[in-house]
């Protein structure tokens, strides 16, 4: 073999080896999904996605989870019920219609907190977040649960 | 007519216990749980802290409703891969829950301020698998304040998730640890 096609040889191997190794350490090391950064997948009311939710939580499961956990992004509109404080420090914020049987329970993040805290009950807003469950009557509790919505901020849009 | 008396009777005596549960079931969202997966390989670490409970003081009753997507870690590909039908499966089991009872009540005193031992038997439903476990926890009582810290083993093939070949079979420990603590205010 010439010298030139080995020296070739070598360099292509060696090329598609750094390749293979960036990739891998790509996706190895690839963050987390910036949800505030990424599209919104479905927007509704509070009312829609418990009725959806409280009618069939399977189904409402089905559409809006993901199997990766990088579930549907969502916009929710509706009234403030409450502002409360979780374990780790982040605002939960509760929207919740009044005559509906649960609400929303859309947790912020350390950067979004903030947003949370100048909220009063009773404000319409909209918030986006990450759907993780839905709501659903629970025996055990002998109380419905709310949809729970995660790594959220409030929707403000130029109308 | 007796059959009339004995519906009211029923209504009534259902509408007492439930009556009697809400006075000393404290419900609670303030709680949280990590799992670590310790091997030579490494440590795998996730947290949630969306979890839901109650504990009944007089009955003992404890229950732990767990959102799977909520578990947080540091690297993102770990998170998927945890969530995927090859692990725990989390679009198709989105919530766990424990559902148990203190073994001996009678040791621990809910009126009175200190730090009791616990022994919490019931049931764990994760990745669709029931398994009866028994947690040893600490309850601690401060003025209105109940603390419930619990540690416990959790043995990943009783619940169904297996994992036989390639890297993950090293890298994982086929027991977990997992660490519970939630505040409860009476």
């Amino acid at each position: 073999m010439k010298k030139k096609t080995k020296k070739k040889i070598l360099i292509s191997i060696g090329s598609i080896f750094i390749i293979g190794i960036s990739i891998v350490l790509y996706l190895l090391f690839a963050p987390h999904r910036d949800t505030q950064a990424s599209p919104i997948d479905f927007r509704m009311t509070v009312t829609e996605l418990v009725n959806e939710s409280l009618e069939n939580s399977k189904a409402t499961n089905d559409k809006y989870l993901s199997e990766d956990g990088d579930s549907k992004i969502i916009a929710i509109s509706g009234s403030v019920a409450s502002v409360e404080m979780d374990f780790v420090n982040n605002q939960v914020v509760r929207l919740k219609e009044e005559g509906d049987d649960a609400g929303v329970k859309c947790t912020f993040m350390k950067n979004t907190n903030k947003n949370a805290v100048a909220l009063s009950v009773g404000d319409k807003i909209t918030i986006k977040g990450v759907y993780r469950v839905a709501a659903s009557y629970d025996e055990d509790f002998e109380e419905y649960e709310d949809v729970i919505v995660e790594e959220c901020d409030i929707l403000r849009e130029n109308s | 007519m007796k059959k009339s008396i004995l519906v009211l009777a029923l209504t009534l005596g259902s509408a007492g216990v439930s009556f009697g549960q809400s006075e000393t079931k404290i419900v609670s969202e303030k709680g949280h749980i990590e799992f670590l997966s310790s091997t030579s390989v490494e440590d795998i670490k996730a947290e949630n802290s969306k979890i839901k409970s109650s504990l009944d003081i007089s009955s003992g009753a404890v229950i732990i409703s767990v959102p799977m997507q909520s578990y947080k870690f540091e690297n993102a590909m770990m998170q998927k891969h945890y969530n995927s039908p090859k692990f725990l499966d989390t679009k198709q089991f989105p919530k766990s829950k424990f559902k148990g009872t203190i073994s001996n009540l009678g040791d621990v005193d809910f009126s009175k301020d200190g730090t009791y031992k616990a022994v919490i038997k019931g049931d764990l439903t994760l990745h669709g698998v029931t398994k009866p476990v028994t947690e040893n926890a600490t309850i601690t009582v401060k003025g209105s304040e109940i603390t419930l810290d619990s540690k416990m083993k959790l043995t990943l093939a009783d619940y169904n998730i297996v994992f036989d070949k390639g890297r993950t079979s090293n890298s994982i420990a086929k027991t977990l640890d997992v660490t519970t603590k939630i505040e409860f205010a009476k």
